[in-house]
């Protein structure tokens, strides 16, 4: 809780940080504060708190997930770079506060207790993304981004919020567990019942559907994080889902789980769709980032399977996935940004699979590090995707969703096809890639971030004890 | 305490008695007064200078600036109002809590000024 504190202090520090004409300081700056706010997150291990007048919950699950968000924010500032160099056109400082603002919002998302608290940290979370969208002023593709993303989120929160007016009219409370009680009566036949409050639910589950880009609610996907620069696309692909789904699986579980028998067959379907959708449509796409973003659905998809299935088990296998993906899908885009602007096509980076041709040759520490991120995203054993999937198929299989199941096995056997692209086209295709140059720092994020993928596929107990 | 939809209809009551205002005076203008054109008459503005081009003219970006900057201030001054009013009932802790939220917009006030937003030539 005292992250969410600090965080915003820090946000406010770094704008001023960006005054002092010296844009080094900045990152080591940003990733101190993170590392102080993870630090503060860690002190509140094995407490459980109510603050803010019952507005906010901490405990051990709010801190996993808190720290969650905040490794991968750590990994995601540790490999952005200066954000050009172009005085009058990027700001820096600003960048770095927006971010930090926006973890405040995911943080909240994360340990709320009050309707109001989720819609509010929603919204510090959205708002901030809509701005590192349209970042790259001058490029057209952001802009459209920036604007897409603004206004289908815009009716995005307008239908969530319209969702808790509802559950509120229907239940009269504001609060998870003063719903939860309700609705438990009411399956005793306790308390009256009405179909507002199923209406309620139905439009909360699509608000938060659409933020975690599950389909039919993905079409907004594609766009913003083509769009988007790269370092804000792998914020986006982390943050936001880890954070989103956390809020859904919390507010599922512990308000609506007495009327669980309603809304299981939504998900249900829609996961099975989502997966599909997301992976029939990646095998078709030429662009590195575009499939990132389709893979970004496929994975809402299988997270989606784990709340679905509602099991004792599901937070820590939310969790670990969201670990998993986070770790290799920072290291991707990683590669990507280094990759992408080494090769230009018609002055601009190069996003496609052909990019990567003969990546290997001169820089086999990048290609490792793709292969192992790809492998880890499709799910190969020694990974630490295979456990995520793992734990989620498990689940699944527990609640006995069957049809999910199938469709799960079936689309992890195509996202292996589109996974594998990019390697075969680093080691396998001809090409002139010289050696690129690489900071300290990025390298040592690189080595963490496929060491944690590979040590996590060996000993998954590492984390999974502590979830 | 129970509301029922009928406990509204005086606002209904209102609003009808509202509407129908302002339709009675609007057609007794149209139908008592008199009616003279002229070109003059017909201008946009019947006095001062006469008026050249556009309105839609394009206005600099730093007009909105300042306009939201002021907006911002000025929305802060509406939070302080019910504050003031219950300024004993809070306390201390009410002080102290909007001496947080004064010092926060403080900063921002601040950090506006260094960016420079308000330097009009640059």
């Amino acid at each position: 809780m005292n992250s969410i504190i600090a965080l915003s202090l820090f946000g406010i520090a770094n704008l001023f940080l960006g005054f002092l004409n010296n844009r080094k300081i900045l990152m080591p700056a940003t990733l101190a504060f993170i590392l102080f706010a993870l630090g503060l997150n860690l002190a509140d291990w094995n407490t459980e708190v109510l603050w803010f007048n019952n507005m906010l919950r901490t405990n051990n699950l709010s801190v996993n997930f808190t720290t969650v968000i905040l490794v991968a924010t750590l990994l995601v500032v540790a490999i952005s770079r200066g954000f050009g160099d172009d005085e009058e056109h990027s700001h820096p400082a600003e960048y770095y506060a927006i971010m930090l603002f926006s973890v405040v919002g995911a943080i909240m998302m994360v340990t709320f207790e009050n309707l109001l608290m989720l819609f509010i940290g929603l919204e510090i979370l959205s708002v901030s993304m809509y701005v590192l969208t349209g970042s790259d002023k001058r490029n057209l593709r952001s802009n459209e981004a920036a604007l897409k993303y603004f206004l289908m989120g815009a009716f995005a929160t307008g239908i969530l919020l319209f969702g808790v007016a509802l559950v509120y009219g229907a239940t009269g409370s504001f609060s998870i567990y003063g719903i939860g009680n309700f609705v438990t009566e009411n399956r005793m036949g306790q308390s009256e019942i009405t179909p507002m409050l199923y209406v309620g639910i139905l439009l909360i589950i699509i608000g938060l559907l659409f933020k975690v880009s599950a389909a039919p609610f993905h079409f907004w996907t594609p766009d913003v994080y083509e769009g988007a620069p790269t370092i804000f696309t792998a914020f986006m692909s982390t943050v936001v889902k880890t954070a989103g789904f956390a809020a859904l699986y919390r507010l599922l579980s512990v308000s609506f789980v007495g009327e669980y028998g309603k809304w299981v067959y939504l998900l249900y379907f829609l996961c099975a769709a989502t997966l599909i959708i997301a992976n029939i449509t990646a095998v078709y796409q030429q662009s590195f980032k575009r499939m990132m973003a389709f893979s970004s659905i496929s994975h809402a998809g299988y997270l989606l399977m784990t709340v679905t299935s509602n099991q004792a088990t599901t937070q820590s296998s939310i969790l670990f996935y969201s670990l998993a993906y986070s770790i290799a899908t920072v290291t991707a885009f990683a590669v990507m940004i280094l990759v992408s602007e080494n090769k230009t096509s018609n002055g601009k980076p190069d996003e496609s699979f052909d990019a990567f041709k003969g990546l290997a040759k001169n820089n086999p520490l990048l290609a490792f590090a793709l292969a192992v991120s790809m492998l880890s995203l499709a799910g190969i054993p020694l990974t630490a995707g295979f456990w995520g999937k793992f734990f989620i198929f498990s689940d699944a299989f527990k609640r006995g969703l069957i049809l999910d199941l199938i469709v799960a096995v079936l689309m992890s056997a195509v996202g292996v096809y589109y996974y594998f692209k990019p390697i075969i086209a680093s080691y396998m295709k001809e090409g002139n890639i010289q050696e690129i140059t690489i900071k300290p720092i990025y390298k040592l994020t690189l080595i963490i971030t496929t060491i944690l993928t590979i040590l996590l596929g060996l000993m998954p107990d590492l984390v999974k004890s502590i979830f | 305490m129970n509301y029922q939809p009928s406990d509204y209809l005086p606002i209904l009551v209102q609003l009808g008695a509202a509407i129908a205002f302002i339709v009675a005076t609007m057609l007794a203008t149209h139908w008592l007064g008199p009616k003279r054109h002229s070109k003059l008459k017909d201008d946009v503005f019947e006095c001062g200078i006469e008026s050249i081009g556009d309105a839609r003219t394009p206005i600099s970006v730093k007009y909105f600036l300042v306009a939201i900057l002021f907006v911002l201030f000025d929305v802060e001054i509406i939070f302080m109002y019910p504050w003031a009013v219950n300024f004993k009932a809070l306390g201390w802790d009410g002080f102290m809590e909007m001496i947080v939220f004064m010092g926060l917009l403080l900063l921002g006030f601040i950090y506006v000024i260094k960016k420079g937003v308000l330097k009009w030539e640059k």
